[in-house]
């Protein structure tokens, strides 16, 4: 069986400085894939790399079969990827209803999303005439994770979302994610292990720009020298 | 909160500049000198919005805003001289338009048909040139032949340069499209064939008619000059600012000379249209409407009508801006893209395609701003770099990237440039003093470095704009 996504041997450069040097992943259909790996080990960059927004010098990236490397960021998207940053990439001065209007793809994506969406994320609908900037930190992280609820994305990069969230919004946040596999397939980055073992289906681990290890999560959990060698916590951490 | 405090600094600064310059003034002088601020404004206004959009957007600093600015000015006078001139090359651009247009529409039709690499190349080669030769045996080969040679070049350059969207735009909008092409067609079939008719048709309208359609015509060429010029120069290179700012440099000087080389050095003068042209004074604005005098009593002192004109022109543009902004799909993504242009992008919109609508948008504006100056300031080479400077003192004291911002900006460099032009005749006398100081003319360009200057140290990004 084919993946949606397949990154194969992926060296990106930012600047002169060699961030990735051989990324390769795959992500299935349906599933919840987590992309771990210590700070700095390339998490970010390979998703930034994935979309587009520093294109890959070597290596080939796929998409359902059709290769999206070298591709503009735009058009990443429009076929089908969504992206949520690990830094609060909510428009300030738009309201939350515009800044979810503007992730349409085409005219009446979100009336057809919107009760999806507000039902997941009950907050956003109160919330829907405030601006961006007046949102605290966990309801940006929602409505980040909303917009690209938007259009009908096949793939959802995320980047970090529960970080810097008190553990209330964290387990709210979970939960709305794991809602989320039903719909659409996820590539995850997350820091936090119980979060991650609690959420994904398989696991992919980069250390300092290379893919180290593939597999399913299960696999992982009963890995704890692997787990901690290379993330650096126990495998029990508190969820 | 922070939007009314920058309100209020603009206020203070305005309420003491006039208060100290004023004091001494008769209250008619000091309506009419407001009132002038306000017409310089609204000029000042027409540039730096577009000036500070496009800045904030695509951190670009276009110095070439002016020229536009200037091209406005001297296509309307041009349309009112001699429409049948610019309409013969009113044809070549749209036959170039139309043939790329169908290019562009070709390529959103059936992407997989695009050519090869190497094909390109020679598209783009033979299309340059097919162009080239095009508009130099314009009006001397015969019509039909020149205008498919034209619409043909364009049509080569566009298959060339242009690259097909990896996703298929939906068919409906395709078919749209695809309508409108074959209207631009159309349309300039239809000009060649009935310019010389359509000319003469100009030339016989009244000065009202010929002013009105001279600001469609001044604001469309400044459009269509910058969507071209951000196209062809500055995307190319967006990933190094200091070429582009040489660049937009050289286009300055480049437009200068151009503008001498085809209108001649001196300045030329465009009339009023006959609704602010009457040798008469009204006596209000009431009896204005119908006398339609050159000018109107207020408080007892003549002022021009035109330049009420001009103020309206420009609180009126202000609003529909604003509304845009507010209100449009496009206003949302510029919105949003000021602040984070790759999550806009990655959202799936194209940013590169906005920045050519945005360029052409300010680029239009600027242009009006330069039909609405040319019967009061006249038509001249360097009124584009003259207009330029003041325009960026505004942006900068308005907060990069703001409308609200360039108005304010533009209202208070206004009326510096006002107040400090009458204390150039009048001299000051401050409360202190016992006879009036004469001044210096540059006085009244200093007074707007030195309005930067405070505004900066309270603000250091502008009244509007955003720290980092
Ligand atoms: N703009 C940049 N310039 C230079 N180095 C960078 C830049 N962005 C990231 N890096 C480096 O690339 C490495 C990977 O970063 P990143 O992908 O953000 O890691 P992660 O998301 O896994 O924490 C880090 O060592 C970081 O210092
Ligand atoms: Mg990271």
């Amino acid at each position: 069986m084919s993946a949606l996504l397949d990154v194969q041997d992926v060296h990106t450069f930012i600047g002169q400085f060699h961030i990735l040097e051989g990324v390769s992943l795959r992500v299935e259909e349906g599933q919840i894939t987590a992309l771990l790996g210590r700070n700095g080990a390339g998490k970010t960059t390979t998703l930034r790399t994935i979309m587009g927004m520093t294109p890959p010098a070597r290596g080939a990236i796929f998409f359902d079969g059709r290769p999206i490397h070298g591709l503009p960021t735009y058009e990443v998207a429009q076929l089908g990827i969504g992206y949520v940053p690990d830094y609060r990439a909510i428009f300030r001065h738009l309201t939350v209803e515009e800044n979810l209007h503007l992730a349409e793809r085409r005219k009446g994506d979100l009336k057809r999303k919107a009760d999806f969406i507000y039902h997941l994320f009950p907050d956003l609908a109160r919330l829907r005439h405030l601006k961006g900037g007046q949102l605290s930190g966990g309801q940006q992280q929602m409505l980040a994770i909303a917009r690209v609820l938007v259009p009908d994305n096949r793939l959802l990069l995320i980047d970090e979302p529960t970080e810097g969230l008190a553990p209330v919004l964290v387990e709210q946040l979970v939960e709305a994610i794991r809602q989320l596999r039903e719909q659409t397939t996820v590539l995850l980055v997350e820091q936090n292990f119980a979060v991650a073992r609690h959420l994904a289906d398989t696991f992919v681990i980069v250390d300092d720009g290379r893919t180290v290890c593939q597999g399913t999560m299960e696999e992982l959990a009963n890995d704890p020298a692997t787990v901690h060698r290379y993330l650096g916590v126990a495998v029990g951490g508190e969820a | 909160m922070r939007r009314y405090r920058a309100v209020l600094i603009a206020l203070a600064i305005a309420v003491v500049g006039i208060g100290l310059v004023g004091r001494s003034m008769k209250p008619g002088t000091l309506v009419a000198t407001l009132l002038s601020g306000l017409t310089l404004g609204a000029l000042y206004f027409l540039i730096a919005a577009g000036l500070s959009l496009i800045f904030g957007l695509m951190d670009v600093l276009n110095f070439a805003h002016g020229t536009l600015f200037m091209l406005g000015a001297y296509v309307a006078w041009t349309w009112v001289q001699n429409p049948h001139g610019l309409l013969l090359w009113a044809g070549l651009v749209l036959a170039v338009a139309g043939g790329s247009a169908t290019a562009a529409w070709w390529l959103n039709w059936s992407p997989d048909r695009r050519p090869g690499r190497w094909t390109r190349r020679w598209l783009v080669a033979v299309g340059v040139a097919l162009i080239g030769v095009t508009a130099w045996q314009w009006l001397r080969w015969p019509q039909a032949l020149t205008l498919l040679l034209a619409a043909g070049g364009g049509l080569a350059v566009g298959l060339g340069a242009f690259r097909p969207p990896v996703v298929r735009p939906p068919h409906r909008r395709l078919v749209w499209r695809g309508v409108a092409v074959v209207g631009l067609l159309l349309v300039t079939v239809l000009l060649d064939a009935q310019g010389p008719t359509l000319a003469s048709a100009v030339a016989g309208w009244g000065s009202n008619a010929k002013f009105v359609s001279a600001i469609v015509v001044g604001t469309l060429a400044g459009a269509v000059a910058g969507a071209l010029m951000e196209w062809s120069l500055i995307r190319p290179l967006y990933e190094r600012p200091i070429y582009q700012v040489l660049l937009t440099l050289g286009i300055v000087f480049a437009g200068n000379e151009v503008a001498r080389a085809i209108w001649g050095v001196g300045a030329k003068r465009m009339e009023k249209p006959g609704w602010f042209g009457q040798p008469c004074r009204s006596e209000s604005l009431a009896a204005w409407v119908y006398e339609q005098c050159a000018s109107v009593t207020v408080l007892g002192r003549s002022f021009p009508t035109y330049r009420l004109f001009v103020i309206v022109l420009g609180v009126l543009l202000f609003v529909a801006l604003i509304v845009l902004l507010r209100r449009s799909r496009l206003g949302m993504i510029i919105r949003a893209g000021v602040q984070d242009r790759e999550m806009v992008e990655a959202l799936g919109i194209n940013v590169r395609q906005v920045f050519t609508l945005v360029f052409a948008l300010g680029a239009g504006l600027a242009a009006l701003g330069g039909v609405a100056a040319a019967p009061f300031v006249g038509v001249y080479p360097e009124m584009g770099l003259e207009y330029m400077l003041q325009a960026f003192i505004v942006v900068v004291i308005g907060g990069m990237g703001s409308v609200p911002g360039a108005a304010l900006g533009a209202l208070l460099v206004g009326l510096a440039r006002a107040f400090g032009d009458y204390i150039v005749l009048s001299g000051v006398s401050l409360p202190w003093m016992e006879k009036a100081v004469r001044m210096s003319p540059s006085i009244a360009r200093a007074s707007t470095v030195l309005i930067m200057a405070i505004v900066l140290m309270v603000r250091p990004a502008g009244l509007f704009g955003e720290e980092e």
